[in-house]
This record gives structure tokens, sequence and C-alpha cells, in this order.
């Protein structure tokens, strides 16, 4: 307290004014403020600088590089994109290739096979007619026959002599 | 009934000795080392400093609060300030930027957030950088180094500095004083622009105080000095306004006394580019 009271009125003896200007204390202020400034400085320089600011930096990179991981990313899966879509493309040509080749094919067979049955049908045909003219053939053959028959028993039960064959073949062509 | 103290608002400014410490004389200089009220609180300003930067600086990619405010700080001084300025040459003065911007904001911080007044025969507040001594060692500390390294990095030079190019031999001539003192002016422009701005709010501070007190205890005489109440009521209104005001001129006057360091540590690093 007597330090405090001697201090105050030497401050107002010095200048009557500012206690600032009082310079009785100032190298003991200026000693002890560089003091405590490169103190701070020292702590600034090797731990809260670098520390700080290697954490800003870090964290920069770090967005940046997540940001071009990203990019990259993106762009391998657009490449993808596009190289699925180009092997859907062919594939699709593929299927259609194939779809055209087996339409095709099922055509010509179905063709072969109509064309086939066309001609069995028509030998079919051909000798079903030919069956049937032999038995007109045959049938008509035997209606001279039948003729030269009946115009034998008539003639015999007409005038009870029998004719000769070829009276009654020559009769019955008449 | 209470007499009013008397309105003293140098008070505050004035130097105690706390802890005797040891004195000695040197070149004709006499030191006292002891720790008074102004080393104490210069002491616990980088206590503050020191454990809040220990606790912030956790080195996480995504920041908690205190951390984000201690990359903020830093921020002003490397982003706002060094990287603007000077460019990547100014990153090695990084460290001394910041350690002036931190201690001169803790410091004027101090004088307006822990103004806890008179306590225990005690006045417990102190702003470091309302003492002239403090802001004239920062100021003469910051413009000199500044000065030498303009001639370690450049030689003879860098007097090319005080002679404006384009004006012929006798014009840079002229203008060479003028450039001289222009310059030389400087420590004394930053330690007094800083020491006046925190003497001036805290001196106004501690008169609008003392009215509150003294109308106050006008007022509760009675009878028609009742009236008093009003102005005393206006001016803790003041103090209010005043303490926001100072806690903006706390923040501000760091600010620019680092930008006034960045912008002449350009000159010196950028020299002969720029002009």
């Amino acid at each position: 307290m007597a330090a405090e009271t001697q201090a105050g009125t030497a401050a107002e003896g010095a200048s009557g004014g500012l206690p600032q200007f009082d310079f009785h204390w100032w190298p003991g202020q200026i000693a002890w403020f560089l003091i405590i400034f490169f103190g701070v400085m020292a702590f600034m320089r090797f731990f809260a600088v670098p520390k700080v600011g290697g954490t800003i930096e870090a964290r920069e990179g770090k967005i940046a590089g997540d940001i071009a991981d990203a990019r990259r990313m993106k762009d391998e899966a657009d490449a993808q994109a596009q190289a699925a879509a180009v092997e859907a493309a062919k594939a699709r040509a593929g299927a259609q290739k194939v779809a055209a080749e087996a339409r095709a094919k099922a055509q010509a067979e179905i063709a072969a096979r109509l064309a086939q049955e066309e001609a069995k049908l028509a030998a079919t045909g051909a000798e079903a007619e030919a069956r049937i003219a032999k038995a007109r053939e045959a049938a008509m053959a035997n209606v001279a026959g039948i003729a030269a028959d009946t115009a034998q028993a008539i003639v015999t039960k007409l005038t009870g002599k029998t004719a000769s064959a070829a009276e009654l073949s020559a009769a019955a062509k008449g | 009934m209470a007499k009013a103290p008397p309105i003293e608002p140098m008070e505050q400014f004035l130097i105690h000795k706390w802890i005797p410490g040891p004195s000695f004389d040197l070149g004709g200089v006499h030191f006292d080392m002891s720790i008074t009220n102004s080393v104490a609180s210069m002491i616990a300003g980088a206590i503050i400093l020191m454990a809040f930067f220990a606790l912030t600086a956790r080195g996480q990619i995504v920041p908690n609060r205190g951390q984000a405010l201690a990359e903020s700080l830093y921020n002003i001084v490397d982003r706002v300030l060094v990287t603007p300025i000077i460019g990547p040459h100014g990153r090695p003065y990084i460290p001394y930027l910041f350690t002036l911007f931190s201690v001169i904001l803790v410091l004027n911080l101090m004088g307006v957030l822990l103004s806890f007044g008179h306590l225990f025969g005690q006045t417990w507040s102190f702003t470091v950088t309302s003492q002239l001594a403090i802001t004239a060692t920062l100021a003469v500390l910051t413009f000199f180094s500044i000065f030498f390294l303009g001639f370690i990095k450049h030689g003879p030079k860098f007097l090319g500095l005080f002679f404006p190019s384009g004006m012929g031999v006798i014009g840079a001539t002229l203008m060479a004083p003028i450039e001289m003192i222009s310059y030389f002016v400087r420590p004394i422009t930053l330690a007094m622009r800083l020491f006046g701005n925190m003497l001036g709010g805290h001196v106004v501070m501690n008169l609008f105080g003392s009215f509150v007190v003294a109308l106050g205890l006008m007022a509760l005489t009675g009878g028609i000095a009742s009236l008093a109440i009003v102005p005393s009521a206006l001016s803790f209104g003041m103090i209010v306004a005043l303490s926001g005001l100072e806690l903006v001129v706390a923040v501000l006057q760091a600010f620019v006394f680092v930008a006034l360091a960045t912008v002449y540590l350009n000159e010196v690093v950028n020299f002969g580019h720029g002009h």
C-alpha cells in the first residue's frame, strides 16, 4: 500500500497529467512486455500457427482431393454407362439379326414342306385319276361282254338258235 | 449520506506495484522489474491467449466452435491480410503478425471485458494497450524490424524507397526528405493511434460511470434533487452503448495495427515489384 501511494504521487508529480507519461515505469514495463511478447511469439511460432494453419491447409487439401476423387469417379461411371450403352446396342442388333435369320429359316422350311405336300397331293391325285380311268375302261369292256351275252340269250330265246361269237360282237358293237 | 467519490478518470491508468521485484540500472536507465498491475495484466493476457490456443487448436477436419474461432482469428491475419497484400512470400512473417494481432486483441478486450473496477481496495482492471510505453514498444519493434529487414534483403538499394521514380534526379532529391518524414512518422502514428483509441474510450466510460454515481447519490438527497436520477440513468445508458462501441474499437484497432504492419512489410518483401 505504501508503494502504491508512493507510485501514485510519483505519477502525479511527474507530469501532472497523464499517468502514461510517468517515465519511471517505462523501462520495467517495456522489458516485461518484450519478455512476454516474445514468449507468446515462440508459442505461436512453434505451436499455434503450424497447428491452426496446418489444419486449415489440410482441410482445404482434403476438400480439393475429395472433389477430385468425386469428379474422377463420375467420369469413370460416365464411361462405364457409355460402354454399357454401346454393348446394349450391339446386343440388340445381334438379337435382331438372329431373329431375322430364324424367321427366314422358318419361312424357307414352311415353303419347302408346303411344296412337298403339294407334290405328294398332286401325285396321289394323278394316281387316283389313273385308277379311275382304268376302272372305267374295265367297266366299259365288261359292258360289251354283257351285251353279247344278253344278245346271245335273247337270240337263243327268240330263234332257238345260237348266234356265232362274231355275229354277236358285231351286233353288240352295232 | 454517502459522499460521491472524486471524479478521477485518469486513475485507471496509474501503475501500482503489486509484488516488489529486482531493480537494476543498465546504460543509465533504471529498470524496476516489480510485478505491477500492468505486468500482471500482460501475464494474464499471455496466459489467456496461450490457454485459448492450446485448448482450441485440435487439428480436426470438422472443427468445433472453439477451433472455428481460433481458425477465424488466424484467417484474419492469413487470408484477409497477408495473402492478399503480400502474397505467398509473406508466409514466413505470419507468426510475428499473428502474435502482434492476438496480443493487441487480447489486451484490448481485457480492458473492456474484465472491467471489475475497484474491489478490496484494489483496481483490478487494467488496459495494457492504453499505456504509451507498450504501444510505442509495439510500434517501434514492428517498424524497425521491417525497416532493417529491408536492408537485410535489399542492401543499400532499399534507400530507393525514399526517391520516387519518374521524377528526375532533382525532383526525386527534393522529394526525398518529405518521403523520409512520412516514412519515419509511421511508428509514431502506429503508437499514438492505438494509445489514443484505448485511452479515449476508457476515459469517457469512466466519466460517465462517475456521473452515474455522483448524480444518483445527489438524487437520493430528495426534493428537487431527485430529478438527478434522469441524467444518472442516461449516463448508465451511455456506458452500455459505449461498452459496445469499445468492443468494436478493441477489435478494430488490433486489426488496423496489423493491417498497417502488413502494408509496411509488403513494401519490403515486394520491394521493386510494385513501385
